[in-house]
């Protein structure tokens, strides 16, 4: 997908996409441990507050509880008329700040035989303290809850918060202690005291609660009812289980019940304005009572969010620089690269004359900017020097023609070679190798009756072997006078050559002279492959390997002169080794035996026809590998003194 | 061609392996200088592997002997197979080289 973008698009890629992850992993890293350090501070400051207001409203309850209780004790134990009891309980009033009005209840005729109700009352309005005498039959207070439940429990009792409509008219909640009096010797109930606290005042202390911006505390009574709360709507008239229910939140009202158990805990929650909240609740154990503190999840964690979108807003920034920034170093590498990439592209197709770009760099791209100028000059002068160098072969290549051209002219290739000879026919072929080589035949009268015909090769190829070749084949020709025999001629021959010859190139030498008045032929071989001698009736034989040395070798060496007779229509072929050893692809040489085979196979009426059709074997046999070495072949045909053709 | 030289005593035998033609005689060439030129002066030429020769072969085995022939030193062969030794017969190189059928016939030649 990328593969056909450049390097600055995939630095750019790679750079920002690794440095946005690895910061995107710190910030959220560092978000969660500062989360969970902000939430445990949460937890131990809702400790601390939920402590701080638990003993304050302790402390109140406390203060408010101490009256009822002294009273009852002072009861229990000291003898009072009414007129002291009323001025007590009003000293009491009006001597608590705490308390919003106090009441000594007795039990139906209990103080006084004639009076079913006794029960004296203080309060505050106004901040005047009123005097009420309880009870009446609109106000039976004997079945009310502050009343009944510490009779039937024998004990202190903090009632639930309830609008007093009898007496204060406010929202209130009353701690009844029961007193007693022995009388022979038993224990009775001669009514309640009470003390009546203001939740007017309980939510003052309450609401002075900050949490946070907008968190808040509440009070809950035992049975889950708010006492106080922001919102004035719930207070006296909804529990904690009203709202679980209204939610269908099981947390919460699992929560309610933990309450009422005295517990502590915290919940997640949502207040009234929907917010999400992290609620936290803790017993106030002298009333049963609960106090919840509310945190909002948002406020709690403003800091950590701005610090977070501070911190993003800067990583963004510097990935923005970053990328500016590997842009920047993309460009400084690609664009020598692109110019280079160009120039190179020109020198491909053959201008290496263009203008290199300059890179000042001393980087990477600075030393293959130098390493393709240095490219480009190498190539230039090494483009000179082989045009200079074919040029220069080219001219060697055709002075090696001419060469070539000339070493062929100096062979007698005009056939027939003597038409007005009629006892005898010569024909002679040569294919030259590609290179100039060493193969050479010459054929000559001595005299009248003497035909000298020799065939040869030069050890090696090239200019050396044409030399050589043209050297032996002129001192043949200056040696070979009328008288000579073969074996003298080879002699002469290999003196000649031996002395100084410091390459040791030598040459092999078949020479035969024909008597042509009788077919007798003396002949001496230096070395050479032996001829063959074709009878007229058929016969065909190898003949003539004297083991003579090759010519040139060394000086002074003897060479024999042997002698064959040719009959009428008898023929001598000899040939050089570009013959038996050509070779096909196989690397199968065609061999002397196949020469023998072909010779014999071949049905022709002349000479001409049997080197021709041997020439074809050999094309044929090769199947065109090419020829490393001269071919060459000489026949001579002896046809009689008193034959015409 | 690969060449192994192998001195016993005074005597290097020097095993020629494969073909000795145009192409291989430079290498057979440099060895042999430097044998010569090192104060070697008794060549024995295992031909045993040596499976064909061609006229530049036979050129380097008469540069050889030139060699040796200043420094009075000899040369001999041993192992020839067919055709070399068909072309030792036909070029006249019979004559004027050693040619024996097995290493010691060389080696006392050389000894003698």
């Amino acid at each position: 997908m990328f593969k056909n973008r450049g390097i600055a698009f995939k630095l750019i890629l790679l750079v920002s996409t690794s440095s946005a992850l690895i910061f995107l992993l710190i910030l959220a890293y560092n978000y969660q441990s500062s989360k969970k350090m902000i939430e445990e501070n949460a937890g131990q400051n809702a400790r601390n507050l939920s402590r701080a207001t638990v003993n304050r409203i302790e402390a109140a309850l406390r203060s408010v509880q101490k009256v009822p209780e002294n009273l009852a004790c002072y009861l229990e134990n000291a003898s009072y008329n009414k007129d002291e009891l009323v001025r007590v309980l009003r000293a009491v009033v009006e001597t608590n700040p705490e308390l919003y009005g106090a009441a000594i209840a007795f039990e139906p005729h209990a103080f006084d035989r004639t009076a079913l109700y006794f029960a004296p009352y203080f309060y505050k309005k106004n901040g005047k303290t009123e005097f009420m005498s309880l009870g009446s039959e609109a106000y039976n207070y004997f079945d009310l809850d502050w009343y009944q439940i510490p009779k039937e429990l024998r004990q202190p009792q903090w009632s639930e918060p309830y609008f007093d409509e009898g007496a204060g008219n406010i929202l209130m909640a009353t701690y009844s202690v029961p007193f007693y009096r022995t009388i022979n010797g038993r224990r009775r109930l001669m009514g309640i005291v009470t003390s009546d606290i203001s939740l007017e005042w309980l939510r003052d202390i309450v609401s002075s609660i900050k949490i946070l911006d907008t968190g808040y505390g509440a009070l809950l009574s035992k049975n889950g009812t708010f006492i106080t709360h922001p919102s004035k709507d719930l207070i006296m008239n909804d529990t904690v289980f009203d709202i679980a229910e209204a939610r269908g939140d099981k947390g919460l009202r699992e929560a309610g019940k933990r309450m009422a158990r005295g517990e502590t805990g915290s919940i997640p929650y949502k207040n009234i304005r929907g917010k999400q909240c992290w609620m936290y609740y803790a017993p106030i154990p002298s009333s049963g009572w609960s106090l919840t503190l509310l945190f909002p999840v948002d406020e709690m964690l403003a800091d950590l969010v701005k610090l977070n979108r501070t911190m993003l807003l800067g990583g963004a920034a510097g990935i923005v620089l970053l990328s500016l920034a590997v842009v920047f170093i993309a460009n400084s590498i690609t664009r020598p690269l692109t110019e280079i990439t160009n120039a190179a592209t020109e020198m491909g197709s053959g201008n290496l004359d263009i203008e290199l770009p300059l890179v000042r760099s001393r980087d990477e791209v600075g030393r293959l900017s130098d390493a393709f100028h240095a490219m480009r000059d190498s190539l230039r002068d090494y483009i000179r020097q082989l045009t200079e160098t074919t040029a220069a072969k080219e001219k060697i290549e055709s002075e090696l023609k001419i060469a070539s051209d000339i070493q062929m002219s100096i062979l007698p290739r005009i056939f027939p070679a003597f038409p007005d000879r009629k006892e005898f026919d010569i024909f002679a072929l040569i294919e030259p190798a590609k290179e100039v080589g060493g193969d050479f035949y010459d054929f000559f009268q001595i005299d009248d009756t003497h035909l000298c015909f020799i065939i040869a090769d030069v050890s090696g190829k090239g200019v050396p072997a044409a030399l050589y070749m043209a050297v032996t084949k002129t001192l043949i020709m200056s040696i070979a006078k009328e008288g000579i025999t073969a074996d003298r001629i080879l002699m002469k021959v290999n003196d000649e050559l031996s002395r100084d010859n410091d390459v040791n190139m030598f040459v092999t030498i078949f020479c035969g002279i024909l008597d042509t008045s009788t077919g007798e032929v003396c002949y001496a071989n230096g070395g050479h492959n032996p001829p063959l001698a074709i009878r007229k009736d058929g016969d065909i034989s190898f003949f003539g390997e004297t083991g003579g040395l090759v010519i040139g070798a060394f000086e002074g060496m003897p060479y024999t002169l042997e002698k064959l007779v040719l009959g009428p229509g008898d023929t001598l072929f000899l040939y050089t080794d570009g013959v038996t050893e050509a070779m096909n692809e196989k690397e199968e040489q065609f061999s002397d035996e196949r020469l023998e085979r072909e010779l014999a196979s071949l049905n022709v009426v002349d000479i001409q026809e049997l080197i021709g059709g041997i020439m074809k074997r050999i094309v044929f046999f090769t199947g065109g590998a090419s020829q490393s070495d001269d071919i060459t072949m000489l026949a001579v045909r002896f046809f009689g003194e008193k034959t015409f053709v | 061609m690969e060449i192994e030289v192998n001195k016993e005593l005074d005597i290097f035998v020097i095993r020629i392996i494969g073909r000795l033609d145009a192409v291989t005689t430079t290498e057979f060439d440099a060895t042999i200088n430097g044998l010569i030129s090192g104060g070697g002066n008794k060549l024995i030429f295992d031909m045993g592997q040596l499976q064909y020769v061609s006229s530049a072969g036979l050129r380097s085995f008469l540069g050889t002997a030139k060699s040796l022939k200043a420094g009075n030193g000899l040369m001999a062969f041993f192992s020839l197979q067919e055709s070399v030794n068909k072309v030792f017969q036909m070029s006249g190189f019979n004559k004027i080289f050693k040619l024996f059928n097995s290493k010691e016939e060389a080696t006392e030649f050389m000894n003698a």
